[in-house]
């Protein structure tokens, strides 16, 4: 194989949990799929099936407007408050 | 009749007590319009993850509740209108899998009440705190 595979396999995380349904104010339960600016996480990186992946993106949208995970994080915030209001 | 969920952050320069009448409102929008409310929990006063209309902080209030689909509208309106509310998020439980989650959440709800104080005493309990710090 010319190609060689940079990443372990992945496996999606909420499969394996048999997750049904996600609550958006379960703050803590979408850092996993949330990037330290608080992008949401593609599938490429942490495996998530389409299902589930189109789940959380929902639910994180929906916390974003209920100002529970921010929209943007400037440069500043980043320094002085790393995930301090997801706690 | 549809099962919903609201979640309203109140705005936070209010004493408990006009936190907690700007609730009894907002029940009061849903009730008159036909709404039965099944279950509410309070989220307490909480830190915003960005700051809305120059307030850094907010009460979450948690309203589960079902309605005919027809009455959203109203009940939105009535929401943008009230002063007092910062945000309002209204969603809906359609499927069925939504609504076996809504039933757990609102089981869930239930349970917290008898448990957990009103919102007058964790508004206090929250003021006290910070005044330790």
């Amino acid at each position: 194989m010319s190609e060689k595979r940079k990443y372990k396999k992945r496996f999606c995380k909420y499969c394996e949990s048999k997750v049904d349904f996600m609550d958006y104010k379960e703050v803590g339960a979408l850092r996993f799929s949330l990037s330290e600016r608080y992008k949401i996480m593609p599938r490429r990186l942490t495996g998530n099936c389409k299902r589930h992946q189109d789940m959380i993106t929902v639910v994180i949208k929906r916390a974003r407007a209920a100002a529970l995970v921010p929209y943007t994080v400037t440069r500043k915030q980043v320094i002085t408050a790393p995930f301090e209001n997801l706690r | 009749m549809r099962h919903y969920e609201n979640l309203v952050i109140v705005k936070p320069t209010l004493t408990a007590e006009e936190i907690q009448n700007s609730i009894n409102v907002i029940e009061e929008v849903i009730i008159s319009n036909g709404g039965e409310i099944a279950a509410r929990s309070a989220m307490g006063m909480r830190k915003l993850a960005y700051p809305i209309n120059k307030s850094e902080r907010g009460y979450f209030h948690v309203i589960y509740y079902s309605v005919a689909p027809s009455a959203i509208s109203e009940i939105e309106r009535r929401f943008r209108i009230n002063e007092e509310l910062l945000r309002f998020v209204t969603i809906k439980y359609d499927t069925n899998r939504e609504i076996a989650a809504w039933e757990k959440m609102v089981e869930k709800a239930l349970k917290g009440i008898s448990k957990e104080p009103t919102a007058v005493e964790v508004a206090q309990a929250a003021r006290a705190s910070e005044e330790e710090e």
